[in-house]
């Protein structure tokens, strides 16, 4: 009984010791180490190129490849006619978007029933928000509806959009969530996902995952020791260290 | 009127035909671009345009531009280009997953061109043409590729070596597609496409997928191919691994550089081998990737069991597998199948995949409400598999309670699901536990899986004649409600089927009903069989159903002396059928038509009378009598038969054994069967002595 009672005592002293002893590590040292970390410049330029890629800024990345010489891995030319696409759906003009998507890759709307079945619900959206109700109606009859034929998987999502035809008032009905243009930019990643993935390429650049890794690296040294460390990402700032 | 804001196409497919037919280009290409938007990923659309006849109409269009492009040489007209562009993405689409276009394509004779479209020098022609080429090729409609001959070789080789992606994964498609037979696989591997294919692992998502495929191809049963292949890149291990240690260990470097033993230890079988850049793609991003990569590994663990053979791997892929079933789309349907070539026959990975909740996992995929039937097949198949060989995947099953969903499977719309279902019911009516507790027959499951053998696909019958053959196994009295359901009627109609696979399985499952059955029941079979009909049976053209239609017989004679008359029904034409097709048959059919006679001999004298009468019975030819070749036979099993027969024809207490004996002995027979009183197969040896010591009896007159 007496000798557990010690190892008890000993532990929390050494808990104790280890808190105590939590480094704290200056700017000055932290600098120091910081300048011995090399990091290639290339590696940079081709994480910004790759942000700028996948963004879709492409002038800046014709720019930045003269500039710095970076290779962009890709045909920037495909990057216009991608965010042409994501722009045609983002403004409602799906049916301009199919087209523009099959001139880029025929095979991706043959090959993703999924998608082609949610920019076929989005173009019905569109019809409705314009008050074309016969044409949706028409619309959902030809082209919706063998979609759910052919999938059963959508028949859930086919009939909450085609409901949008029961109300009179669409904005203020229980489905009238898909009016909104949160449906249009959920639509729109989409395609935009889809022509990365037929090109290879990821969906999501690589430097927003570096900066959530640097915030993790942080809050796990943040228990061990006191040191400069990163609060506003945009400037990345050292802040010296509470103590 | 439509507007020229409207969101409709503008012009309906008939008008767009006519479109197609302008002499104007600007017209023509505009009709193409609207039928490639109406038609990409609209299944409905695609069978509307083809039944107005788009396929030949654009395939014409698509010939004479090509021609055309031919001859402007170096400078294509833009136009010209854009409509060879737009006619092959068209064409390609009507290609798409669905069948009906790819025939339609095929028959419009466009084939040729499309090749020929492979060296125009625009890459846009170029890329299109390979694309469509590719839709093509992944339907099992399109024609096989040749690769073997010289000059298609150097082709499919040109278009793996490109630098165009659709090329490249138009050359991994026609692999995929024309590799089939030994010869083929080898001849790939001889050409170095091995080498080739491997680096395309690194390329893109679409080449990793195409080449992944072409890979399983190319090693599919052909454990030559897949050890070159490991080979192969075990060159680069080792150069890389040496490399690595060049610096710090010269020596084990030279000792390893032309020991490949040495090297299989210094770096293991797998690492850094090709097989490991597979290994690594079952982590790939893509759900499609990893199950393609899972794929090829099964092929290869099918082919050579020396590879892959770590308890790791071997959990890995039943663990990966069983994710990607999760996948809602077209490779979760393909997951299971995957998974059945891992599991099937193998009873260790069976158990392996018990053990990791599989039985569960694919029976809560049953549980779902419509089901695509590509998945609900592989799930049937699956668990097939999974209780193919294992009592407790079985018991797994049954708890489950999901019974009910397969039996709802029998009389699904879809040819394949009902034959898979059918196929799941075999293995899982397996269990001799349920089967002796009368759990499989009862009406709900008896009468749909009656009405199977009614159905117009053969795959179907065969699958269902497959569980009738378990289930009417059934060692209590039940036998008769699987009669009352009309089922020996059934099944006697399909022994006259035109199909020799229904009429052996018609009659495996009617030698089962037959098993220790009562002398009701084995009236009621004859009665509906007849003497006529089963003895054509015997002298039917297959070895394997004269086999059933013996065993049949064999069945039905055993047990009381009023049983062995039914082979004297009909003037005896039964037992006469059976001894003039022994004269001529193979070991498995002689030793059911052994095994028939040794039970009729087992009769009263009239019986053993009969026996002995087809026994001297030469043959027509003259030859040497069949009791004497198949106590002479190899096979251990059809001599201990044969000996059987002898046994009860001798019989000592019977009135007539001593003239038998006699006549069995001027026949050669007796002497046959004292030669063999040291037989190698104990069986044989105790029945030998048997007949030796039953003929002493008769004491010294016989010898």
């Amino acid at each position: 009984m007496m000798s557990l009672f010690w190892i008890v005592i000993r532990q929390l002293e050494e808990i104790e010791a280890m808190a105590a002893s939590k480094k704290v590590i200056t700017r000055a040292e932290w600098e120091k180490k910081l300048n011995d970390v090399k990091i290639r410049k290339e590696d940079m330029n081709r994480l910004v190129m790759n942000f700028l890629v996948t963004e879709g800024y492409v002038d800046a990345a014709e720019k930045f490849q003269m500039e710095s010489g970076t290779d962009p891995g890709i045909d920037l030319a495909t990057i216009t006619d991608r965010m042409a696409v994501k722009k045609a759906v983002q403004c409602g003009n799906v049916e301009d978007a199919i087209e523009k998507v099959n001139d880029l890759n025929p095979e991706i709307l043959d090959t993703n029933p999924q998608l082609f079945f949610h920019l076929q619900q989005q173009r019905f959206i569109e019809l409705i928000r314009n008050g074309k109700v016969e044409e949706a109606l028409e619309f959902a009859q030809e082209e919706l509806a063998p979609r759910g034929e052919e999938n059963q998987s959508f028949l859930e999502e086919l009939e909450r959009t085609v409901a949008l035809l029961a109300f009179e008032d669409v904005s203020n009905c229980p489905v009238g969530g898909l009016l909104d243009i949160s449906q249009r930019l959920k639509t729109a990643s989409e395609v935009n996902a889809a022509i990365l993935t037929s090109q290879s390429r990821e969906k999501d650049p690589k430097l927003p995952n570096l900066l959530k890794m640097l915030l993790w690296a942080q809050n796990q040294l943040d228990e061990r020791a006191a040191y400069p460390r990163i609060k506003d990402l945009s400037t990345a700032m050292l802040e010296d260290p509470a103590i | 009127m439509p507007t020229a804001n409207t969101i409709f196409p503008i012009h309906g497919p008939v008008d767009l035909l006519t479109r197609l037919d302008s002499p104007d280009p600007e017209t023509k290409l505009k009709a193409l671009r609207e039928i490639k938007n109406q038609i990409i990923g609209n299944r409905t659309k695609k069978l509307s345009f083809l039944k107005l006849g788009a396929v030949p109409a654009v395939a014409s269009i698509l010939s004479s531009y090509a021609t055309q492009s031919d001859s402007q040489l170096v400078d294509a007209d833009v136009s010209t280009s854009s409509i060879i562009v737009q006619s092959a993405a068209v064409l390609g689409s009507f290609a798409c997953g669905f069948d009906a276009g790819v025939r339609a394509v095929l028959d419009a004779g466009v084939f040729p061109h499309l090749i020929r479209l492979l060296s125009n020098l625009d890459e846009k022609v170029v890329d299109a043409s390979a694309r469509s080429l590719r839709m093509i090729y992944q339907s099992r409609l399109a024609p096989k590729y040749e690769f073997v001959q010289e000059k298609n070789m150097e082709f499919l080789i040109s278009l793996i070596n490109s630098e165009c992606e659709n090329v490249t994964g138009l050359g991994a498609s026609i692999i995929t597609h024309s590799c089939q037979t030994s010869t083929e696989q080898r001849a790939l591997c001889d050409a170095g496409i091995l080498k080739k294919l491997i680096s395309l692992l690194e390329g893109s998502l679409s080449q990793k997928n195409a080449t992944l495929e072409s890979l399983a191809a190319v090693f599919k049963k052909n454990p030559e191919v897949i050890s070159k292949f490991v080979g192969l890149e075990n060159e680069r291990a080792v150069e890389s691994s040496l490399s690595q240690r060049d610096s710090s260990l010269e020596s084990p470097g030279t000792v390893i550089k032309n020991n490949t033993e040495s090297v299989f230890k210094f770096v293991g079988p797998e690492s850094g081998s090709a097989l490991s850049s597979i290994i690594e793609l079952t982590k790939d991003r893509y759900a499609r990737t990893r199950l393609l990569a899972c794929m090829c590994l099964v092929v290869i663990r099918n082919a050579s069991p020396n590879y892959l053979q770590d308890m790791g791997i071997k959990a890995k892929l039943v663990y990966l597998l069983l994710e990607l079933l999760d996948d809602p789309g077209q490779v979760g349907d393909e997951a299971s199948f995957v998974f059945s070539s891992l599991v099937a026959g193998k009873k260790d990975l069976q158990q392996l995949a018990f053990e990791n909740n599989a039985i569960n996992k694919f029976c809560n995929q049953l549980q779902k409400s419509q089901l695509h039937p590509k998945r609900l097949q592989g799930v049937l198949l699956a668990l097939a598999d999974l209780c193919s060989k294992l009592e407790s995947c079985r018991l797994t099953f049954l708890s489950l309670k999901v019974l009910n969903q397969v039996i709802d499977a029998l009389t699904h719309d879809c040819a394949d699901v009902r034959t898979s279902a059918c196929i799941c019911l075999r293995s899982v009516t397996r269990s001799i536990k349920n089967l002796c507790a009368g759990y499989f027959m009862n009406e709900m499951l008896v009468i749909p899986i009656i009405r199977l053998l009614d159905d117009p696909s053969v795959s179907v019958q065969v699958a269902a004649l497959g569980v009738i053959s378990n289930i009417v196994v059934d060692f209590t009295t039940r036998k008769s409600t699987f009669i009352q359901c009309g089922g020996v009627k059934q099944l006697v109609q399909l022994t006259k089927s035109m199909h020799s696979t229904v009429r052996f399985n018609a009659l495996w499952a009617l030698k089962n009903m037959m098993f220790l059955a009562d002398d009701r029941c084995k009236e009621g079979i004859f009665l509906e069989l007849t003497g006529s009909l089963l003895a054509s049976l015997i002298s039917d053209p297959e070895p394997c159903v004269q086999e059933q239609a013996l065993a049949l017989v064999r069945n039905l004679v055993d047990g009381c002396i009023k049983s062995i008359e039914y082979v004297f029904a009909e003037d005896g034409t039964l037992l006469d059928a059976v001894g003039r097709q022994l004269h001529n048959v193979s070991d498995e059919v002689g030793i059911q038509g052994m095994y028939l006679l040794g039970n009729v001999a087992s009769g009263n004298e009239l019986h053993k009378e009969a026996v002995l009468q087809q026994l001297l019975a030469q043959a027509d030819n003259g030859a040497q009598s069949f009791v004497i070749k198949f106590l002479q036979s190899s096979d251990s099993r059809l001599r201990t038969a044969a000996v059987w027969v002898i046994v009860n024809l001798t019989f000592p207490s019977c009135p007539g054994a001593f003239g038998r004996l006699v006549q069995l002995k001027n026949a050669g027979i007796i002497s046959q069967i004292r030669n063999m009183v040291n037989d190698s197969c104990l069986d044989v040896k105790l029945r030998v002595r048997t007949v030796i010591t039953q003929s002493m009896t008769f004491g010294d007159g016989l010898t």
